[in-house]
């Protein structure tokens, strides 16, 4: 097999595993995070309970605080219903069109929304940093944060690059449970009809063909998690091969489900940057297709 | 006293199933080894046909010629505008007309019998599983997992049309079709986005893909530690597990374990489809628009005016 594993891994493996506080004991150590390594030092790199905290996290942290701050402040409090309700209803419009791409004055409309897109904006990023941190303390590689990357990118497309690609920041999304929904629902119907947006429907496919894979990997294991057969593994590749010709093998479904995960959402990110910017409606986008020379006449 | 040597095993003795499991298996397996290289199995086959298998595929044959020679009759059996229509023709379910009757099949008659075709396809695949699961020693989850999908499927495709009392309910089979079906069933009955049982549907499908995401990132991030090998680890966990445990409970202060993490992902997959039936299912029967039902719940506001459609400078 091309992927190694550490001779010694296995030989750490537990009959019913550690305890938490054993586990702890041993990883939870000072040292080796991304401050550590350019500055020798880092202030920040204790843990808080469970959650680690280290410089990253601090600035998440003051992201997540003042995000939210603005956030309930713009949809609860101003919302003009009971607290209950504006929990649901409440709303955060962009800047009206005419700023631009201009900042809003304090109390003018769209500064609560430019604020909490700002500090939501480093929340996410201090966020992916700390995965990395993480990631770096208890020696994995860098995949986990490279997604999160990806899901940050779908937030980055939405309210910055495609807003700034159009001139305006009153592109960007409003914040809201049902109000971002009709965003949703008004922004599909704006553009003609997102179902024939072919990055759409590459982008829908393969999230339910992720969600189809994550069904087929979970019951694969839980069909042999309560074995007692030490060939299990081999009978589940076979089990695969037998039904539809092809076992992934074990390496390779985790590979498999987080490139499906991250694609498909990449995929999204095209389906909402091509809208408006360069395509303007997706209906007629297809007069291509029965044009093309070759069919011409059929 | 004398030595007594154990053998070097961890779980218990190799269960001897018999050879009907390798019977019924066709064709030699196939390496292609630059698979390895992407850290993919390089096996293809051998396959396993057997009576539900070929039972499946023959209805699942029956469906796809029904469904690709009336599309091709569309277009007058022409190869180049069958090409260039694939995306558009489509297979329509009978008129509102018939009713729960049986229609002429050119009034729809072809759609029902390709659907039926196709459910007895989808079930004798059920069965396949099942039984195929069962002859290897493993519990038979993924028939167990398939079951959410189809209860969607039969969801839109029968039951839905069986209590509104019209085929016609029912989707056409045909890319464009199904598109557009999907499209005007939630505007007929008042945008979708208000159907909770649509928004738990879109959130297990989204949380499915985030899990997925998320546990397959951490898997790869711990292949040389082992964390891959899940039934061994799900035993008896060593060091792979027990930094992916501590990199969830580092970040966000919970951590599943390698036996739960696929109960979470199983549950999500299910729910979605599960969730997505229910939703489908009240759509029509029980509840005709569901941005009124969203007021009446009070997680919408009738005070409010939708926002504006404002349409792109062309």
């Amino acid at each position: 097999m091309a992927v190694k594993v550490l001779d010694w891994a296995r030989e750490t493996r537990v009959v019913g595993g550690r305890t938490i506080d054993e586990i702890e004991a041993d990883f939870r150590k000072p040292g080796n995070t991304m401050m550590y390594r350019i500055f020798g030092f880092d202030l920040f790199d204790f843990w808080i309970g469970p959650f680690y905290v280290g410089f990253w996290g601090l600035v998440s942290m003051f992201g997540i605080f003042f995000g939210s701050v603005f956030y309930l402040y713009g949809t609860v409090i101003l919302g003009p219903y009971s607290y209950g309700q504006n929990f649901f209803a409440g709303r955060i419009d962009p800047p009206p069109a005419e700023v631009g791409l201009g900042l809003v004055p304090a109390g003018q409309p769209g500064y609560l929304w430019q604020m909490t897109v700002l500090f939501a904006t480093i929340a996410f990023f201090g966020w992916m940093m700390r995965q990395f941190d993480i990631s770096m303390k208890l020696d994995l590689g860098p995949q986990v944060a490279i997604s999160y990357g990806i899901v940050f990118s779908s937030w980055l497309t939405l309210q910055v690059i495609r807003p700034i690609a159009l001139g305006t920041w009153s592109e960007g999304f409003t914040l809201g449970i049902m109000p971002h929904l009709d965003w949703v629902s008004n922004f599909g119907y704006r553009y003609n009809n997102f179902f024939y947006n072919p990055f759409h429907a590459l982008a829908i496919s393969g999230i339910f063909f992720t969600t189809f894979l994550l069904a087929c990997h979970g019951s694969a294991i839980l069909s042999g998690a309560q074995s007692r057969d030490p060939n299990v593994v081999e009978h589940i590749n076979d089990y695969w091969r037998d039904i539809q010709g092809y076992s992934i093998g074990e390496v390779g479904i985790h590979r498999a489900g987080a490139l499906a995960a991250g694609g498909s959402i990449l995929l999204a990110n095209l389906c909402i940057l091509f809208s408006g910017w360069p395509v303007q409606d997706w209906v007629s986008f297809w007069n291509f297709w029965n044009t093309l020379p070759f069919w011409s006449g059929v | 006293m004398a030595d007594i040597t154990l053998p070097p095993q961890s779980r218990g003795p190799d269960l001897d199933i018999g050879n009907e499991q390798t019977a019924g298996r066709l064709g030699k397996p196939v390496f292609v080894h630059w698979l390895e290289d992407l850290g993919f199995d390089p096996q293809f086959g051998p396959f396993y046909l057997g009576f539900w298998g070929a039972a499946a595929f023959i209805f699942a044959g029956a469906f796809t010629f029904i469904w690709l020679m009336t599309m091709l009759q569309q277009v007058n059996y022409n190869a180049l505008a069958f090409i260039k229509y694939f995306a558009v023709l489509q297979l329509d379910p009978p008129p509102s007309y018939y009713g729960m009757g049986v229609p002429p099949l050119e009034q729809g008659g072809w759609w029902l019998l390709a659907t039926l075709f196709l459910t007895l396809s989808i079930f004798a695949w059920l069965i396949r599983i099942w039984v195929r699961a069962q002859t290897l020693g493993l519990r038979p989850y993924l028939a167990y997992g398939f079951t959410g999908a189809i209860i969607l499927y039969l969801a839109i495709y029968i039951i839905r049309p069986i209590i509104m009392g019209s085929w016609a309910e029912a989707p056409p089979h045909g890319i464009k079709g199904l598109l557009d079906w999907t499209n005007n069933v939630s505007v007929a009955y008042g945008n979708f986005y208000y159907n909770p049982f649509h928004m738990l549907s879109i959130f297990f499908l989204l949380g499915s893909t985030l899990l997925f995401s998320m546990h397959g990132a951490t898997i790869w991030a711990l292949e040389k530690y082992g964390a891959q090998e899940e039934e061994d680890e799900i035993e008896a966990p060593g060091t792979g597990t027990e930094r992916a445990q501590l990199f969830w409970r580092w970040t966000m202060g919970f951590n599943a374990n390698a036996y739960s993490i696929h109960l979470w992902a199983f549950w999500f997959a299910w729910l979605c489809g599960f969730t997505g039936a229910v939703g489908i299912l009240l759509s029509g029967t029980l509840v005709n628009d569901w941005f009124q039902w969203a007021i009446e719940a009070q997680i919408n506001y009738p005070q409010v005016a939708p926002p504006p459609v404002v349409l792109p400078p062309q």
